[in-house]
């Protein structure tokens, strides 16, 4: 009964390319805020409730659970101008539609976009850089590496935008590779330095000499003269932001990190006034890049670190979906509008890697390793001047969208072939809020693709499914593959609106035999949010060689670590919530300029020689070998942890006492000459342990499922319903 | 031929994927550095007659390049000798290689008893024996001093590994271990290659699979003619100079270029090119080849859309003198041909740009100043490193040239100055863009970069190979030529040599290198440039008052 427009085609639900002033009209104020899931409401009880929310470029998902009960989901419109007012509308549709009151909430999380957000659409701070003498350029040259082969008409590769040159100045000072200093700051220069981009209106700067990683004084002491000068400006230092080896990365990542501290700071205030104004007196937490949670306090210090905070519930979400339901590693695919993410779990964790890149720029903030495909539901499929059929990458977006949506859109994509195929409902797509019209479904892929190919308008239709999950298939490969890991061991978790369209075609081709269905697969990414851990990650160089190297030196370090890990622990409200504590260190082989993370079990004995050993064992199954060369120590790294679940506390699943299932359908299917009649169920009314077979389809109101034949359904006792093939 | 075009179509993706995974394999396994941040290596599928079935992304260089030699193997093993598991190995410049250091592995490829299809990988070798550590001196003058030649021999028959191959080739090489390594790399991708493709022609018939791959050929074939169809049609020339052959220092090496497109057909004819040279800047024909394709390519089609196989080298054709730089004479050295590949592709898209002036920039700088350092501390510990510096791109019709970027045929990652740093006895004291180096124009050059380094301890050895230093990059419809490269030691007593574009000498402690690299060419008189772009060079330093007033007929003070 909700709506859930755009679940099938919401491009790029965690970007900012789309364009909210052009959300169709028929979502009038009064008809957004209903709700789905349980409609009992209790109301006046005193009780611990817990909000998700995740701002995505379309919509703004929220749920709400209350210990022990089904969780109640949401949607409403992200609101462009300040996103801030999404979660402020929030607090108040909570009250309207689940009856909550704000000094019942407990915990309030968010997952945010507004970092991702402020580099795609360039609206950060005007910021001012401060490099060694004679580095000034590093920001502009880089690696130097063009990033299409093929492309003679080049465009610049490296964040320039972040500080040209009249912005980016130098201070004589020389620190060198045993971190001695060499040339004492001069702190005229850095006074002239200030002064001059002060003058020139900047609001935040960068600062990132060279070793400051190994020597951070020169750096501690341009801030105290920013301060003392110009105590407004916000300072980000390199050796805060990123204390690691690598000049490029760094700077990068601490002109980054300037560029949005004003912006987050701006935004988290604005929250936290709301929040306290609106009634809340739960704290804020936001997810970070890496999947862990962290309180404003923190995250407006750290900025960087808000990088893909959305899909990295996501993943969260869908790690929790599998272990809940006893499956530990898992490929989750997010299919939206333009593309598709794909990210590993492994071992019930998300894999998450060093460094990521935000609109194409490298940023070397750890993330969950989400991986973007150029192909989703609103690809276009198109003939090549060979008479050859194609799909993506252009896509339609959600303007005009699928030709099936009635807004103009002429191209044939995905969605129209599920229509025309008879695995979408026109009248209950996104639970029936948005009428999709199967004739002009049909027209676009008769014109476009079956004509021209003559071909009927269903074997067309098919013929852009399997097309597009090919694509997808070879880039889940590609995903596992570089991780070497092999994808037929591995459950399929579908995402988003889209994803369990394509499920089990997707795991027959990678020889996958399960696949998982979460219970709210469209607002995964904020009930992952309930899920995710409190979570502090700190890293320093440390560039020693194993041989030799005494336990007692890296234990220090750890130490010093521990402690800073601790101080940002302290301003959490985690109270006597149990502190885990994970150590690892990144190794590479001595000459190599690539290294792996390394967990490292600092206190026991042989520490440093079962790191050696493991570093080789992941070295072979990463890399296809391991000899017993020389090896060191990059960085080392403690994670502290508080809180996090397993699962996500939903209570006993209950179905609701509705019709389970729809007349039977006619349904195209690869494989088959003609139609199949297909069970239609409506997912809320499946009771646990209900088992079908395919052809199936599943609908639900923020996605439809289609189980080909050859697949089992079954619903598991939490109702995320698992497929199986044979 | 009737073929179903959804088939077809996901023939297509799976051959792609395919040729990924092979790639993701060479460049995970392999050992050496050149490989993991070069890219330096390339994996393809091959069809029958020796055409690229399917090649993943790598640098331009490799496009085709494997083909010479796959014809070689099909030329000289009859298919019905050949057997599951079988793999040969071949390496020598004179039997369809490229440089010695480029090694090929080659893997037939069955389904149903039968060969369908030829699985191969190319890795460029961080050793393969020669004169000089890293097998590619400058001063070479005969291939025999460059390193082992391979002819295409056997190298495992089913399970059976060639032992005293293997043993000869160990003795032949500087660092075996990491030879075998990269090897055995390309090996498993050439495993993956055979494996999924034999895998995924399980479900059709050998001779519809056939057909299958002709088809796929015939449409990119296609495709590229329609898009020479585009241009217009003529024969361009260009000339373009490499700034001398390493031996022979104050001789620039000439390349010239006549590129005829004519009814949907490209030819490169080299007639006019230097007779070949004394240093090991000569090429074979996989160079020509490539650089043409990544030219017409990136001309006509930027996007990608024609599907990268075989068939987009039909439409090409050329004429390569016999004796000159793009065909020579056994024993010729090859081994410094990137410099020249390079240099051959700015001479080909100068060529087409006549025919398409707003798709092709000025000329780029366009090359890449390779370091090698290596030397002995004072407390005797050894040490070899090396760093790869790139110079400005060339301005276009609508666009600045980008600044210290790489071009055209490779696309190399410099070394960070701390890991440089922290790798051996060298000061990094700058890294710095070349301010006036970009050639002036509506449109400015893109800029190249200063890079200074002073030794801090010992003596080391230090050879450098620039280009640009005596030919610069020329700048397009009265837009300015980018500035030459240079290159100077600066001595610890004050005394100055400059680097005449290759150089091995000593440096001692507290002697400095500096280097400039080129910059890009103008597009455009600079008098029309845009006030606006003009005032922001000059606060962001990237032009001198002094040039703004002189070239851009500038009359303010900034």
């Amino acid at each position: 009964m909700s709506w859930t427009r755009g679940a099938f085609c919401h491009p790029c639900r965690h970007e900012a390319t789309c364009t909210i002033a052009t959300l169709p009209c028929y979502l009038g104020e009064t008809q957004q805020q209903e709700a789905t899931g349980d409609r009992e409401v209790p109301t006046g009880q005193s009780v611990t409730i817990d909000i998700g929310v995740d701002i995505g470029g379309t919509f703004t998902d929220i749920v709400c659970r209350r210990a022990g009960q089904t969780m109640q989901t949401l949607k409403i419109p992200t609101t462009r101008g300040d996103p801030s007012q999404a979660v402020l509308n929030a607090i108040e549709h909570l009250g309207r539609s689940f009856g909550v009151a704000p000094g019942d909430i407990a915990r309030f999380l968010h997952g945010t976009t507004i970092a991702t957000n402020a580099v795609l659409e360039r609206k950060g701070a005007k910021i001012g850089l401060i490099a060694s003498e004679g580095f000034r350029d590093v920001l502009e040259i880089g690696y130097q590496l063009r990033q299409d082969l093929h492309r003679i008409l080049l465009e610049p590769v490296t964040p320039v935008f972040l500080a040209p040159g009249a912005q980016r100045k130098e201070a004589r000072e020389q620190v060198s590779a045993e971190g001695e200093i060499i040339v004492p700051l001069d702190e005229a220069s850095v006074r002239q330095a200030v002064d001059e981009l002060v003058a020139d209106g900047v609001q935040a700067i960068a600062v990132c000499y060279l070793f400051s990683f190994l020597r951070p004084e020169h750096e501690q002491r341009t801030r105290a003269l920013i301060a003392a000068a110009h105590p407004g400006i916000a300072v980000s230092l390199s050796s805060e932001v990123d204390p690691t080896f690598r000049e490029y990365e760094r700077t990068v990542v601490t002109a980054f990190d300037a560029y949005m501290k004003p912006i987050v700071g701006r935004y988290l205030e604005r929250l936290d006034d709301g929040m306290r104004t609106a009634g809340v007196s739960a704290p804020l937490q936001i997810m970070q890049s890496r999947g862990g949670l962290a309180g404003t306090s923190v995250a407006r210090k750290r900025p960087v670190r808000l990088f893909l905070s959305g899909p990295a519930a996501g993943v969260i979400g869908g790690a929790i979906v599998g272990r809940s339901s006893g499956y530990r590693d898992l490929i989750t695919i997010d299919v939206g509008g333009t593309s598709s993410d794909i990210a590993l779990v492994e071992g019930g964790e998300p894999v998450t890697r060093a460094q990521g890149s935000i609109a194409g720029f490298p940023v070397r903030v750890p993330m969950v390793d989400v991986n973007a495909i150029g192909a989703g539901g609103g690809s276009i499929a198109w003939i090549d001047g060979a008479g050859g059929l194609r799909v993506g990458p252009h896509s339609a977006g959600s303007e005009p969208g699928p030709a099936c949506y009635g807004r103009g859109g002429e191209e044939a994509t995905v969605t129209d072939a599920s229509v025309v195929l008879g695995w979408l409902d026109p009248a209950y797509f996104a639970g029936g809020s948005v009428a999709l019209d199967p004739a002009l479904a049909h027209i676009a892929i008769e014109h476009r693709i079956a004509r021209p190919l003559g071909l009927s308008v269903e074997e067309a239709a098919l013929g852009i499914h399997r097309v597009v999950n090919a694509q997808m298939v070879e880039g889940i490969r590609l995903v596992s593959i570089r991780r070497g890991l092999d994808p037929r061991r591995f459950t399929l978790v579908a995402l988003g609106g889209a994803g369990p369209i394509h499920a089990t075609a997707l795991a027959a081709d990678l020889g996958i035999g399960n696949v998982l269905i979460p219970r709210h697969p469209g607002v995964l990414s904020a009930a992952g949010l309930l899920a995710a851990p409190i979570e502090h990650e700190v890293a320093v160089a440390f560039p020693r060689a194993l041989k030799g190297l005494d336990v007692a030196d890296v234990r220090r370090v750890l130490d010093e670590l521990d402690r800073t890990c601790s101080g940002l622990m302290a301003e959490e409200a985690v109270g006597s919530m149990p502190t885990s504590i994970q150590y690892s260190a990144d190794v590479w082989y001595i000459g190599q300029s690539y290294h792996l993370e390394v967990p490292l079990a600092a206190s026991a004995s042989g520490a440093l020689d079962k790191l050696y050993r493991d570093f080789l064992v992941q070295h072979d199954r990463i890399y296809g070998h391991a000899t017993e060369q020389p090896a060191a120590i990059v960085n080392l790294r403690t994670v502290h942890r508080a809180g996090g679940s397993d699962h996500l506390d939903e209570g006993t699943y209950r179905p609701l006492d509705a019709t389970l299932e729809k007349p039977r359908r006619a349904i195209r299917v690869a494989g088959a000459n003609s139609s199949l009649p297909a069970a239609i169920y409506h997912r809320p009314a499946m009771p646990a342990r209900l088992t079908f077979s395919g052809p199936a389809v599943v609908e639900q109101d923020d996605t439809t499922t289609l189980v080909e034949p050859g697949w089992r359904g079954t619903v598991l006792d939490n109702g995320n319903l698992l497929l199986t093939r044979g | 031929m009737d073929v179903d075009p959804i088939t077809l179509e996901v023939l297509r993706n799976k051959l792609d994927g395919i040729a990924n995974e092979m790639q993701l394999t060479l460049v995970r396994s392999a050992f050496s550095a050149i490989v993991k941040e070069g890219l330096d290596a390339s994996a393809s599928l091959f069809t029958l007659r020796g055409e690229t079935l399917a090649q993943a992304l790598a640098i331009p260089v490799h496009l085709g390049a494997l083909t010479p030699m796959v014809g070689r193997l099909l030329q000289d093993v009859p298919l019905e000798t050949m057997g599951e598991g079988d793999i040969w190995i071949l390496n020598d410049t004179y039997m369809g290689g490229t440089h010695l250091p480029d090694i090929a592995i080659m893997m037939p490829v069955f389904a149903g008893g039968r060969v369908i299809a030829i699985s191969a990988a190319m890795t460029h070798h961080q050793d393969v024996g020669g004169m000089a550590p890293g097998s590619t001196p400058t001063n070479a003058t005969e291939i025999f001093q460059e390193g082992i030649r391979i002819p295409l021999l056997q190298f495992r028959r089913g399970e059976t590994l060639n032992d005293t191959l293997i043993a000869m080739l160990r003795r032949n090489v500087r660092l075996p271990d990491v030879l075998m390594g990269d090897i055995n790399a390309q090996v498993a991708a050439c495993t993956i290659g055979a494996r999924r493709l034999s895998e995924l022609a399980g479900g059709f018939g050998r001779d519809e699979l056939l057909a299958l791959f002709d088809e796929l050929l015939n449409r990119s074939e296609t495709m590229t003619r329609q898009a020479l169809l585009s241009l217009r049609a003529g024969t361009y020339r260009h000339v373009d100079y490499l700034d001398n052959d390493g031996i022979e220092l104050d001789k620039l090496v000439r390349i010239e270029v006549a590129v005829t497109i004519e009814s949907g057909q490209m030819t490169c004819d080299f007639t006019g090119t230097s007779p070949q040279v004394r240093g090991p800047f000569n090429c074979m024909a996989s160079g020509p080849y490539a650089a043409a394709c990544f030219a017409l390519r990136s001309v006509t089609d930027p996007e990608g859309h024609i599907p990268n196989n075989g068939g987009c080298f039909r439409p090409l054709a050329f004429r390569l003198p016999e004796g000159s730089l793009v065909n020579p004479r056994e024993p010729a050295p090859t081994g410094c041909r990137t410099s020249t590949i390079k240099r051959i592709t700015t001479a080909i898209l100068g060529a087409l740009r006549q025919a398409a002036p707003d798709r092709v920039p000025a000329d780029s700088g366009s090359e890449i100043v390779i370091m090698h350092f290596g030397g002995q501390r004072s407390d005797g510990r050894r040490y070899v490193t090396s760093q790869l510096l790139v110079a400005g791109s060339g301005a276009s019709h609508h666009l600045d040239g980008v600044d210290v970027i790489e071009t055209d045929a490779s696309n190399c990652l410099n070394v960070p100055a701390e890991a440089l740093m922290l790798e051996a006895p060298i000061r990094v004291h700058r890294v710095a863009l070349a301010c006036d180096s970009g050639g002036p124009g509506t449109h400015r050059g893109g800029l190249g970069g200063v890079f200074e380094y002073e030794l801090l301890d010992g003596e080391a050895t230090v050879t450098y190979r620039g280009e640009r230093h005596l030919c610069e990059a020329d700048g397009v419809d009265e837009g300015i030529a980018g500035g030459r490269a240079t290159a100077v030691i600066r001595r610890m007593d004050g005394r100055e040599e400059v680097i005449k574009s290759k150089l091995v000498s000593t440096l001692r402690k507290g002697d400095r290198i500096v280097i400039a690299t080129a910059g890009g060419g103008g597009y455009g008189s600079p008098l029309r440039r845009d006030p606006a772009l003009l005032q922001a060079d000059l606060q962001n330093g990237k032009v001198s008052l002094e040039a703004a007033r002189e070239f851009y007929g500038y009359r303010g003070n900034v």
